[in-house]
């Protein structure tokens, strides 16, 4: 057995312990289910310790209301990306992958602010906690999308790298604004408790034009500092940046960023700052005096912001391929050995070491839910940074993330209809997937298996089509909706039971004189071919509204042809033959001498066939019945003969 | 990748409580309906949609504890199999609401100890595998008639489980004129006493034929399961035996009819169980030690545990609120 990376994750089921039950269990659709047994089929003990069944469910997610928006917008990007996949060419290209990630991580945003608005309202302060954690995942999975944005998809170089990693940590800290506004707002600002504390973080996350302001205003007033900070302040100024647009190259910035660096240094070792310890351990901050950074590590709150920090005043122009060796450096110093990495530092790790199969990996292991690894992957595969792993499905990584969740999604009352886009562009196995998974949802209404059909005729799924509409047609024969019943056997295509349910029908019209649904079968067309008993039906249906209509003798040949073509059921013949007394009774002449001949043929055919065995009670009753009709019948037809030949001969004469 | 919480059907319902061993527990088709049955002989239906759980039926016939059910495909209709030690099959069907019992097949000497349906795509056929050895199959014909094929001595001793192969339609898959049924090669499986799994098919006189022994089990064959088809040119079947031993065999299609088994693991007591997930991806494998295992075939073919369902150890979460605790 090969070894897993971590120990497979144990699920409890709450029990009786006991070292002598087993469980058995079975595979729902989306779920399984156990309950304590003894498969010793000696045991004599025959009461379990545990009388209970439980569920277990694996996609859980599934079932949450705020995550269900996540869901369906995040669906949308996906079907989006998947479609302008042809479009994408050249210079664009990455600006719309960017595009595309941006779009993703503005919907887990939007998840989050709506799941941190339900845990503030919530009056149970557990339920609270739970939605705050989610929350937490949330953001979580937002910080290593936009880390591997700005490593994998905008792939920044170096310069530009710096300033959108600046972006990525002061996205993820919220507090300043509010602490800003906090210091800002109140009367003597440089006053405030906090008023050291929000410069520092200002200068810590390169907001240096703000500290400037607040410095500005401590210089005001204490005029006793007011050079200090004025120095100080300059220094702040002049710190050289890469700015968008700006055409200075990288090793221009160097030379500048070199020479504003040993100025400040010189500044420290002339003591400038000597008389403000909070200035001077600003100035060490802007120096990248490491042990000065580590002194904030409270407001730095993360060794990633630390890393960050770190390289804005030390190595401003750090290359993409270095920056793992500073992350690593950063993780430790921060952790000081004090505590150990938790899985989101392992997951940043692997993403700054440029290790995308070790990212998915890791995201994998740590969340529940394989919605971000699938779009992330997806996202990355259309970067084309993915080689192929080939794995037992013959399928690479990206469609077997994509395949899971899908499958996650089929476990949804409506869900589902995500899975199946999610499954159509799975080259691979996602038809067969989708085949296996689309059978399994419960058709509860109409519209419903409306729905499904119309999804698996759109692929051509005719097994599944036929499979549906069978299993409705039989639900709609179970509640005597004949006329349901027909329209589905006739979409299955299935001959034997559209046999089953025109039998039906013409038993009801034998019982009752008359035909339930008429609309439906008048209006069969080439549907009637589907089999000899619905033919029939279509066919007889036609004869009566012949006969309505008067037109007497299409009606009279097409009786005929009934009986003759042999397609009539046995128990229908006498119907029939009994059909036709009335248009021979007409006053003019409608059976031909011919097809009187043929009538009388069929009669005797009949008469012979009979059965001789004849049960005492109602059917005897009946068959009297029978028999006066056809005894009418004959002489009806011996009459008509005499007439049509009278006809037929005068007509010739003339 | 973890899985979620065990989440409990609700105990409030006194009809809910098991008070009998539930030898088998088998969700329908869509996962809407449960049927459970026990050493007490009946067999249990409940309603399980949204979370909901109701009590729909309590079917009695047996007589003897009943081993195992399955549900019939739903476009038969709701259709029940049960078997059990008291010797009969017994098919039981859902007409207007109400569950009645529609046929009882007693052609077996001892107890029955598996059935399974045939895919759906050949008709309405249930196999039975009894311990008296033999193997029954079931035709339905039509008009509440029920044509009986057996196979004598399909494995001495007896026969534990049978498990039927996935349909898959021979050459082309053009349509078919309507009407006509495709030539299906009909396939299953059977686990016996003697140790061995034998491969059975349907010659074209309709007569069964063994076509395969497939050996590497030292001791009973307690279950076999065929996985269903994912579209790929090679069939699996799982066998989990007395001698704790999970083997999962494949056969490529295309080059013949050689299978090979490969260990999957050994456990320290007897399995029970194995069980596909319906996209084949996982297999579920229940007995020794108490846990049902959850198994995944990864990227170079070797098989990896992914889950443990465990019973409680004496840690007692708390969402188990009342329900006695038998101690034993």
């Amino acid at each position: 057995m090969e070894e897993l990376d971590g120990e497979p994750t144990v699920t409890l089921i709450p029990g009786v312990n006991s070292k002598k039950k087993q469980m058995c269990f079975d595979w729902g659709p989306g779920e399984m289910l156990v309950c304590e047994t003894s498969f010793n089929k000696k045991e004599s003990e025959t009461k379990p310790g545990c009388p209970f069944i439980y569920i277990i469910r694996k996609d859980i997610d599934v079932y949450s209301q705020i995550l269900r928006k996540l869901f369906n917008e995040s669906h949308g990007i996906f079907v989006g990306l998947q479609r302008i996949e042809e479009e994408l060419t050249g210079k664009s290209r990455k600006a719309q992958l960017v595009r595309v990630s941006k779009n993703y991580r503005s919907v887990i945003r939007a998840c989050m602010e709506e799941m941190h608005q339900v845990a503030i309202a919530a009056k149970d302060p557990a339920i609270g906690r739970q939605f705050s954690s989610q929350v937490s995942i949330l953001s979580a999975m937002e910080l290593i999308w936009n880390l591997c944005e700005i490593l994998f998809i905008e792939v920044a170089p170096a310069g530009a790298l710096l300033l959108h990693l600046l972006d990525w940590v002061r996205l993820h800290v919220c507090e300043v604004d509010s602490l800003l506004a906090d210091v800002l707002g109140s009367e003597n600002p440089s006053k405030h408790d906090s008023f050291w504390k929000l410069v520092t973080i200002l200068v810590l996350q390169g907001r240096l034009d703000e500290a400037r302001q607040m410095l500005s205003k401590e210089a005001d007033a204490s005029p006793s500092s007011a050079g200090m900070c004025r120095i100080l302040g300059d220094l702040m100024r002049t710190m050289p940046v890469l700015s968008p647009g700006n055409t200075q190259t990288l090793t221009e910035l160097e030379l500048k960023w070199q020479h504003w660096h040993e100025e400040c240094e010189r500044h420290l070792q002339d003591s400038t700052f000597a008389s403000s310890p909070h200035l001077e351990s600003l100035c060490k901050i802007m120096l990248g005096d490491e042990a000065a950074l580590l002194e904030q590590k409270e407001l730095l709150n993360n060794w990633y912001h630390f890393l960050v920090t770190r390289l804005l005043y030390s190595h401003p122009t750090v290359k993409p391929i270095d920056l793992h060796l500073y992350a690593q450096s950063s993780l430790d110093l921060f952790l000081g050995g004090e505590s150990s990495p938790e899985p989101l530092d392992n997951i940043l790790l692997a993403a700054f070491e440029f290790d995308i199969h070790q990212v998915i990996k890791e995201c994998s292991i740590a969340l529940s839910n394989w919605w971000f690894v699938a779009h992330l992957t997806d996202l990355l595969d259309h970067c084309k940074l993915l080689q192929s792993h080939n794995l037992y499905f013959g399928s690479n990584m990206r469609e077997f993330l994509l395949l899971e969740y899908a499958s996650g999604l089929f476990a949804h009352h409506s869900l589902w209809q995500l899975g199946v886009d999610y499954f159509d562009y799975c080259p691979e196995l996602g038809r067969v997937s989708l085949e296996l998974h689309i059978e399994r949802i419960p058709l509860s209404t109409e519209q419903k298996a409306l729905k499904v059909l119309r999804i698996c005729e759109q692929r051509q799924m005719t097994e599944q089509v036929r499979s549906i509409c069978k299993i409705l047609a039989m639900n709609a024969v179970r509640n005597n909706r004949l006329g349901s019943a027909l329209s589905w056997s006739i979409r299955a295509k299935d001959a034997a039971f559209a046999t089953l349910v025109s039998d039906r029908f013409l038993k009801d019209y034998c019982e009752r004189g008359s035909f339930s649904d008429l609309d439906l079968i008048d209006n069969l067309g080439p549907a009637m071919m589907l089999s000899d008993r619905l033919t029939f039906l279509g066919k007889y249906r036609e004869f009566h509204r012949f006969y309505g209509e008067k037109r007497l003798t299409d009606a009279a040949s097409l009786l005929l042809s009934l009986m003759t073509s042999q397609i009539a059921p046995r128990s229908f013949w006498v119907i029939l033959l009994i059909d036709a007394l009335p248009l021979l009774e007409e006053k003019e002449v409608v059976f031909s001498a011919e097809q009187t001949y043929e009538l009388m043929r069929c009669l005797e055919d009949f008469a012979s066939r009979r059965p001789v065995w004849r049960e005492p009670g109602v059917q005897r009753i009946q068959e009297d019945v029978e028999n006066t009709k056809l005894e009418m019948l004959r002489l009806a037809l011996a009459r008509n003969l005499g007439r049509a030949i009278i006809k037929e001969g005068s007509l010739e004469g003339s | 990748m973890e899985f979620g919480d065990a989440s409990l059907l609700p105990e409030n319902d006194a009809a809910w409580r098991l008070d009998y061993y539930q030898h088998d527990a088998q969700m329908d088709y869509y996962g809407t309906r449960l049927a459970t049955c026990s050493s007490d002989r009946s067999v249990k239906i409940f309603d399980v949609r949204n979370g909901g759980q109701i009590l729909i039926a309590d079917l009695r016939g047996h007589e003897g504890p009943v081993w195992q059910v399955a549900w019939a495909h739903p476009m038969y209709g709701n259709i029940l199999a049960s078997c059990s030690y008291d010797r009969k099959v017994i098919i039981w069907k859902e007409e207007n609401g109400t569950w009645e019992k529609t046929h009882e097949h007693t052609g077996h000497d001892s107890s029955v100890n598996s059935v399974c349906w045939a895919p759906h795509d050949y008709g309405l056929i249930l196999a039975c595998g009894s311990s008296d050895g033999a193997i029954s199959l079931l035709t339905y014909t039509g008009e509440g008639q029920w044509e009986v094929k057996k196979i004598n001595n399909a494995h001495t001793i007896g026969c534990n489980a049978v498990s039927w192969a996935p349909a898959v339609v021979p050459g082309s898959l053009i349509d078919q004129p309507s009407g006509q049924k495709p030539n299906y090669i009909k396939k299953f499986a059977s686990g016996g006493c003697d140790n061995l799994i034998k491969l059975w098919k349907e010659e074209e006189d309709g007569q069964w034929k063994e076509e395969q022994k497939l050996e590497a089990h030292s001791d009973w064959v307690r279950d076999v399961a065929w996985a269903p088809s994912i579209g790929l040119p090679t069939s699996t079947i799982a066998s989990c035996s007395q001698d704790g031993r999970v083997f999962i065999w494949t056969c490529d299609d295309t080059s013949g009819n050689t299978w090979s088994p490969k260990l999957l693991h050994k456990f320290n007591d007897v399995v029970w169980h194995v069980s596909w997930s319906i996209t084949a991806n996982i297999l579920a494998v229940s007995g020794g030690d108490n846990k049902v295992t959850l198994w995944k075939e990864s990227v170079d073919g070797q098989w990896v545990c992914i889950s443990d369902v465990n019973k409680g150890q004496g840690s007692v979460s708390a969402s188990v609120t009342e329900g006695q605790q038998n101690e034993q």
